[in-house]
């Protein structure tokens, strides 16, 4: 018991080479994510102007546009400057926190971003909190008790389930609960994020997005949830032979508990890269089931601008996906040293 | 350790079942308050769909897309309107006139109209949007070009604007109509926003305007919301609120309108067309296309100094090849296999929705569908067939194997192109098909790198700009900037009668000009029109009536519908469906979503109950 409570010299001093330890590899990851987004910038840059293009004449195509009128154009969005300009103008402007201004909606990149930022976060953050759930929850049980009844049942399921095209899925999701299929009525919205008829604000509004939310938010979990359904019921299932299980099984507890305390969360390393993974393309939406479901989110938004190509929001938006990538992936470095020692030891 | 099953495992459920609850909630209550909303007041309101190409800013200097448009001709009024035909008639100008030398248009504005916020319209509101277009670099961004033959615009009198032009121009009473046209805005409003006018955004709602509807709500990428004004000139709005919609797909708006959240969608496809038809509860009606979709050939790109530019094959500079190109598309085949049946077979350049312009081979003069002319006609200007059945240019030594370029976005583009390759290659043109985005084809179209292109336009009641992309004007400079060409055509003769019909204003005599420059670009095989899709429209039955103005023709299609104007203003309700009804079937779903949620909520207690019992022994 004293060993327990008392602590010696040495282990102190060997705690305090672990925090002095982490400064550096904190500062290292840290150093690796604004290379990381400094190359990101360039390349972003590189790729988006060197793309094949006539923004203008794609921009005015509903208008009858005079060739001054072009010409007019083309100065006013910088596309006569030279690319060295235009790219020290980028890198300048994005240092200084400004995104650009959006040639096809003629207003400032961040205040896009801002007005799309929170439906894609509401539609993503739900479909993948709940895809992670069950995934996981899925994935345990799966893996646990593999080649059961359960496991196949879920296993099939959710890989069939990854397999359908999303799109499609939308759509026969769609038919059948808004349009209604035989003996179901309508039950849902066909699209868009709100009834424009019912107020805007209140309880009502809150009841009336969540109504739209469904059926994005379900195509999404179900195409989603089987990744981490696999990975989950893989680790489960590498860990079931592991000597400690066996130890804990000794000393008495129960298969519950074996599999609680010990197995799972050994098993939940490669499905919290995963989790990061996930929550670093959050932000970028996704633009099918946006389209299917006239969903106003930052994917739909990165559509319309490679259309034109409109560059200033495209270059916005990949700024954002990408920091938002960078981020993550700098959290999960840092939260893998909490959860894994062995990554404390190298 | 029989039972595999934990109470963490149930925990996970329920957080699931938890976490979907406030939706399956929010559905469960969300009938009753749209019933609530639906049946306490009794207003009325038309749902539409918003045009396809979204809306891209308010500001109506700066926007180019026809969604905004469709706004600005609800809020914004023009000195002309247009009738059923395209003809122009009057709206804020009640009455107008034209000096002997054609050079000074007189317009008589109504007296007594007022802008939203109660401040008279006066001539002086459509004189300084004028000269503030004609003037400023960036209020002529979007417009810039209707008026750059206006020398001056002024307003003597708050009833009296005076237009005068630097050349006689028999298309002025176009410049400012509905939804293609220039609207005109309150210049108390704007005045100060002058300045820095590329940075108005133009949200403050209620907008001031005037027009039929008045915009009181706009959200991007999700809906536009309006009232009615119930003093508008031109006739009462049958609705008292307009909701316009935004879906990015329109299976996604079909099934909306299916299912009532829609009231009415302009421009479905063909296939949609078809399946609704079947469908009692719709309306369905076909409008005479505005538009064409075609086949643009590059023969030869060069600039307007005659400099060759691009990568196109030089056989196509040969008036024989194109002649057999267009001898081996059958359009009628194309019109029945690729939409439906549902459009007409194309020849003039101009659409048929404008008949004033309509023009059409005369008889023995069109171009048929004959496979062993086109061959014929190769063989004899000495294209011969090399080995793999591929005929060979004899002036460049070339294989006839060309690049068609069609728009990734556009099945109509990959259904056409599929039957071009079969029956080029029938007599010896082999095609390769480059799937490209518009703007990538925009980008290769303006350097000539390109064979042949599938391409499409719609167009307004005026015809000027669509006939001027053709003129050699809108060829390149030779440093490759400026010019807006589609085909690098460039003919002195209908050069000369592009500049003759725009001084014309007997419209008559106009159109027997325009005749005569489609005929030579007919005959230049150079624009190869295909067809022209009639515009595809739906309709609910049960809720809406009167959209469609007009008679159809012998045919059943209606003339070119100004839905964004005309459509929407004289929309009336349908017999209003029975308050029972409504009950019943709003009734209907939240019974259902009833009924769910206690399902859900058993089978959550149900299987924590079971697994409670067969973990009892594991607790014990």
């Amino acid at each position: 018991m004293s060993s327990l409570t008392t602590t010696s010299p040495a282990k102190v001093k060997a705690q305090g080479v672990k925090r002095s330890d982490f400064l550096p590899y904190l500062g290292g990851k840290l150093a690796a994510a604004l290379v990381s987004f400094l190359v990101t910038l360039v390349i972003g840059f590189v790729i988006f102007s060197l793309m094949p293009a006539d923004p203008v004449r794609t921009l005015t195509r509903g208008r009858p546009t005079s060739e001054a009128q072009l010409v007019q154009i083309r100065v006013q969005l910088g596309l006569d400057d030279p690319i060295w300009e235009r790219f020290l103008t980028f890198v300048g402007n994005t240092l200084k926190g400004e995104l650009g201004y959006s040639w096809q909606f003629q207003q400032s990149v961040s205040s896009l971003v801002a007005d799309r930022i929170g439906p894609t976060l509401l539609l993503m953050g739900t479909a993948a909190a709940l895809s992670i759930a069950l995934g996981l929850w899925l994935g345990i049980r799966s893996g646990w008790r593999h080649g059961s009844l359960f496991d196949r049942i879920a296993s099939s399921t959710s890989l069939a389930l990854w397999s359908v095209p999303t799109f499609w899925l939308g759509m026969i999701l769609l038919v059948a609960f808004s349009v209604g299929v035989g003996p179901i009525p309508s039950l849902l919205p066909a699209g868009g994020m709100s009834d424009p008829s019912l107020p805007q604000e209140g309880w009502a509004h809150v009841v009336d997005v969540a109504k739209h939310l469904v059926l994005p938010c379900l195509t999404m979990v179900l195409v989603v949830f089987a990744q981490y359904v696999t990975v989950m019921r893989t680790s489960i299932i590498d860990e079931m032979g592991s000597p400690y299980l066996l130890t804990a099984r000794a000393k008495g507890l129960t298969d519950d508990a074996v599999r609680r305390r010990h197995a799972v969360p050994n098993a939940l390393l490669p499905s919290v890269t995963m989790i990061f993974m996930h929550l670093g393309i959050l932000v970028s939406g996704a633009i099918t089931v946006e389209s299917v479901y006239s969903w106003p989110g930052l994917g739909y938004l990165t559509y319309e601008a490679l259309r034109i190509p409109d560059l200033p929001l495209l270059q916005g938006t990949f700024i954002v996906f990408s920091a938002s990538v960078i981020i993550m992936n700098l959290l999960a470095d840092v939260v893998y040293r909490f959860l894994d020692p062995r990554v404390r030891a190298q | 350790m029989g039972t595999g099953n934990s109470r963490r495992g149930l925990a996970a459920l329920a957080v699931c079942a938890l976490s979907l609850s406030p939706v399956a909630g929010a559905a469960a209550f969300a009938a009753p308050a749209a019933a609530s909303a639906a049946s306490a007041p009794q207003e009325t309101t038309l749902r539409v769909k918003m045009s396809g190409s979204g809306v891209d800013t308010l500001n109506p200097f700066l926007a180019f897309f026809d969604g905004a448009y469709d706004i600005f001709a609800g809020i914004y009024p023009t000195l002309n309107s247009l009738d059923e035909y395209g003809k122009p008639g009057p709206y804020l100008a009640e009455s107008w006139t034209q000096s002997e030398d054609k050079l000074t248009w007189t317009f008589t504005l109504r007296d007594g109209l007022k802008w939203s916020d109660g401040t008279p319209i006066t001539a002086d509101d459509a004189a300084w949007t004028l000269n503030l277009i004609m003037t400023d670099a960036v209020a002529g961004t979007a417009n810039g070009s209707l008026v750059s033959n206006f020398e001056s615009v002024s307003a003597p009198d708050p009833t009296t604007l005076v237009v005068t032009t630097k050349e006689p121009q028999a298309n002025v009473t176009y410049v400012s109509i509905p939804r293609s046209g220039i609207p005109i805005v309150p210049k108390h409003i704007w005045e100060s926003r002058a300045k820095d006018l590329k940075d108005v955004k133009n949200d403050t709602f209620p907008i001031v305007g005037h027009g039929p509807w008045t915009l009181t709500d706009y959200k991007p990428e999700q809906y536009a919301k309006f009232d009615a004004n119930k003093d508008f000139i031109l006739g009462k709005p049958g609705f008292d609120h307009m909701i316009q919609q935004s879906f990015k797909s329109v299976d996604a708006a079909v099934a909306a309108l299916r299912s009532g959240q829609l009231d009415y969608i302009n421009g479905v496809n063909a296939t949609q067309f078809t399946a609704l038809q079947a469908d009692k509860s719709l309306l369905t009606v076909q409008e005479v296309g505005n538009g064409w979709t075609g086949l643009e050939i590059n023969h030869n790109a060069r600039t307007r100094t005659g400099k060759k530019i691009g990568t196109g094959h030089p056989a196509l500079g040969d008036p024989v090849l194109r002649h057999a190109i267009a001898l081996a598309t059958d359009r009628k085949t194309l019109v029945d296999k690729v939409i439906n049946g549902l459009g007409v077979v194309g020849s003039g350049y101009l659409p048929p929705a404008w008949p004033q312009w309509s023009w059409k081979p005369a008889a023995g003069e069109e171009t048929p569908f004959d496979l062993a002319q086109a061959n014929k006609v190769l063989d004899d200007a000495g294209y011969t067939k090399g080995a793999d059945g591929v005929r060979v240019d004899p002036k460049s030594g070339k294989p006839l194997e060309l690049r068609l370029g069609i728009h990734s976005d556009d099945a109509i583009d990959a259904g056409i192109s599929n039957y071009l390759k079969g029956w080029l290659e029938t007599v010896g043109i082999k095609l390769e098909i480059q799937t490209l985005s518009m703007s990538a084809l925009n980008s290769d179209l303006a350097k000539g790198d390109w064979d042949l292109l599938m391409d499409g336009w719609t167009t307004g009641p005026d015809p000027t700009f669509l006939l001027g992309i053709q003129t050699c004007a809108a060829l390149p400079k030779d440093d490759g900037t400026a010019g807006n060409t589609d085909s690098f055509f460039c003919d002195k003769a209908y050069d000369e009668l592009f500049t003759k019909q725009l001084t014309t204003f007997d419209q008559d005599e106009r159109a027997k000009l325009v005749g005569e420059m489609q005929s030579i670009l007919y005959k230049a095989d150079v624009n190869q029109m295909h067809f022209y899709a009639n515009t595809l429209d739906v309709a609910r039955t049960d809720t809406v009536t009167g959209l469609i103005t007009g008679k159809p023709d012998a045919q059943g299609m209606y003339p070119a519908q100004s839905y964004s104007f005309w459509g929407y203003l004289k929309a009336t309700p349908a017999t209003a469906k029975t308050a029972a009804t409504s009950a019943k079937e709003e009734g209907g779903g939240s019974l259902v979503w009833i009924g769910g949620a206690v399902l859900l909520l058993a089978l959550v207690g149900g299987v924590i109950v079971l697994k409670r019992r067969s973990g009892a022994d594991d607790r014990e």
